[in-house]
């Protein structure tokens, strides 16, 4: 049997028949895909039931328009060159000329048929694809919100989703780092941030963090990612570690090593 | 008549010395209790809807203090068992006013728990199926035995133990230390995916762990070992900066 993630939704919905949920309880206890899938949509939809609703950020939608927008024009215009192209260019007979008129005109009709079905299953595609983005993210924000720890590192978690986050998911992360009561979701946080180390936004928060964090796996971990993306800012607030009595003998150690990496 | 007196005086006294030493109230409302203590803490279960915090070793009161309160930078004592409790919205505060002697707390189960150790001893935490938080940020070591909610546990000096009868599936488990030992038994049959990563320290573990960066697991670090044990199921993260980390089967 095939994937059935697109049926999960509608499956967990209780919208299928019985045959069909029957089918798709069978092939999950098959699948570990589509059971991963199952997985992730339940965790999802539990969290939308915790949570108040967010709406997606202006980036996202704007975003979201744009791609929608080029998509479509870039399939009228392949259309429209299908439709010369067939068109015989010279001819003799006129018999021939009608039935080759005919058939490209069946060709045209046909391929203007079949590209409005793709440019519809485009849409769609898009649509579905921007939908779950922004359930990803709503359940990310809200879920890094959540009064357990567990579910805000689940929340943090939900970063390897994103491709390229917007700059609301980033400053949540980063808020993770600077405001979050428990050690677990900062260093969380901190690995997610690593993963988008080159973002400016992301480099001058791990500088800032060095200069007033006192955890010492916290500042290991944020040593590691400036010398990785070459930090030339990240010199000072090094160095004043290194002057710190309170600064572990490792943290001066590592730091006195990859020291001279960066200058 | 005498022996009468006498029974109920010890029975007087008993009481008395009891009253000192044992605290209640409802949990009725209470999401999370969140107990915070400078030194060593045992927290178990038991099936009542309530906190109940009792003196495991009583020191003697000094004979000045009669009559007075105690005082400390965890607030008053508000319970004469040398803890101030307070409510905040859902979470019940509970802090250890002395800064030493042993206290034993009582609490429902399912009850989410949050412990911070700010100096040393050991934090023991035993039975619960609720979410377990434990932090120690000095030199206390975490003991956490019989669990089978979400635990996340973080130490700075000193190690973690912690022991699971089984694993919930919804919410991630986060274990960490910068100095010291992480040392986590799972049941055998536990499906997760896993994590495990020490900066300095060595790993050790008896599970089979099937490391696959196909099957969608992504790794944040090169130093981590990223795998997945019967068949991958909810994410479990050992993580240490100097210790050594210890997986077993139960």
């Amino acid at each position: 049997m095939k994937h059935v993630t697109d049926s999960l939704t509608d499956y967990l919905d209780g919208l299928l028949n019985q045959e069909e949920s029957a089918a798709i309880a069978s092939h999950l206890k098959e699948c570990s895909t589509c059971k991963q899938a199952l997985a992730q949509l339940k965790e999802l939809f539990g969290a939308f039931e915790q949570e108040d609703v967010l709406a997606p950020s202006k980036r996202v939608r704007e975003h979201f328009l744009e791609a929608l927008k080029s998509e479509q024009t870039t399939k009228v215009a392949t259309t429209l060159e299908n439709n010369i192209n067939v068109l015989p260019k010279k001819s003799g007979v006129r018999i021939l000329l009608k039935i080759a008129a005919g058939i490209a005109l069946l060709f045209g009709a046909f391929m203007l048929g079949r590209n409005q079905n793709e440019r519809q299953a485009n849409q769609s595609l898009a649509t579905q694809e921007y939908k779950m983005l922004e359930m990803q993210q709503t359940a990310m924000i809200s879920l890094m919100g959540n009064q357990s720890p567990s579910k805000r590192i689940q929340g943090v978690n939900l970063i390897t989703k994103f491709k390229n986050p917007d700059e609301e998911i980033i400053n949540a992360l980063v808020n993770r780092l600077f405001l979050d009561k428990n050690m677990n979701v900062r260093l969380t946080a901190v690995e997610a941030l690593s993963m988008f180390a080159k973002s400016e936004t992301v480099k001058l928060a791990f500088i800032k963090a060095l200069a007033t964090e006192k955890d010492p796996s916290i500042q290991i971990a944020i040593i590691q990612n400036l010398v990785r993306i070459q930090a030339q800012n990240a010199a000072e607030p090094m160095k004043y570690l290194l002057e710190q009595e309170d600064t572990q003998p490792f943290v001066k150690e590592e730091i006195n090593r990859v020291l001279g990496e960066i200058i | 008549m005498k022996k009468i007196t006498s029974i109920l005086f010890t029975c007087l006294l008993t009481w008395t010395i009891q009253s000192q030493s044992d605290y209640s109230t409802s949990l009725a409302g209470i999401e999370w209790v969140k107990i915070e203590s400078k030194s060593s803490v045992s927290i178990k279960t038991h099936d009542k809807k309530e906190i109940r915090i009792v003196l495991n070793d009583p020191k003697p009161i000094p004979e000045k203090a009669k009559g007075l309160r105690l005082y400390g930078d965890a607030g008053e004592d508000n319970t004469t068992v040398g803890f101030n409790v307070t409510t905040s919205g859902n979470n019940l505060i509970v802090k250890h006013v002395r800064k030493s002697g042993e206290a034993i707390i009582f609490l429902p189960k399912s009850q989410n728990i949050s412990v911070t150790n700010s100096w040393g001893g050991t934090t023991e935490i035993t039975g619960f199926s609720g979410e377990v938080e434990a932090n120690s940020n000095l030199n206390g070591a975490l003991v956490l035995s019989n669990l089978t909610g979400a635990v996340t546990a973080y130490s700075l000096n000193h190690g973690i133990q912690v022991n699971f009868t089984e694993i919930n599936q919804n919410s991630p488990i986060d274990i960490r230390t910068t100095n010291g030992e992480i040392n986590v038994t799972l049941p055998e049959k536990t499906s997760a995916n896993i994590v495990l990563s020490s900066w300095n320290g060595d790993i050790y573990s008896n599970f089979d762990i099937k490391t696959k960066e196909k099957d969608g697991l992504k790794s944040f670090s090169d130093r981590d070992i990223n795998g997945i044990i019967n068949g991958g199921g909810v994410n479990i993260k050992l993580k240490s900066t100097n210790g050594t980390i210890y997986l077993r089967k139960e």
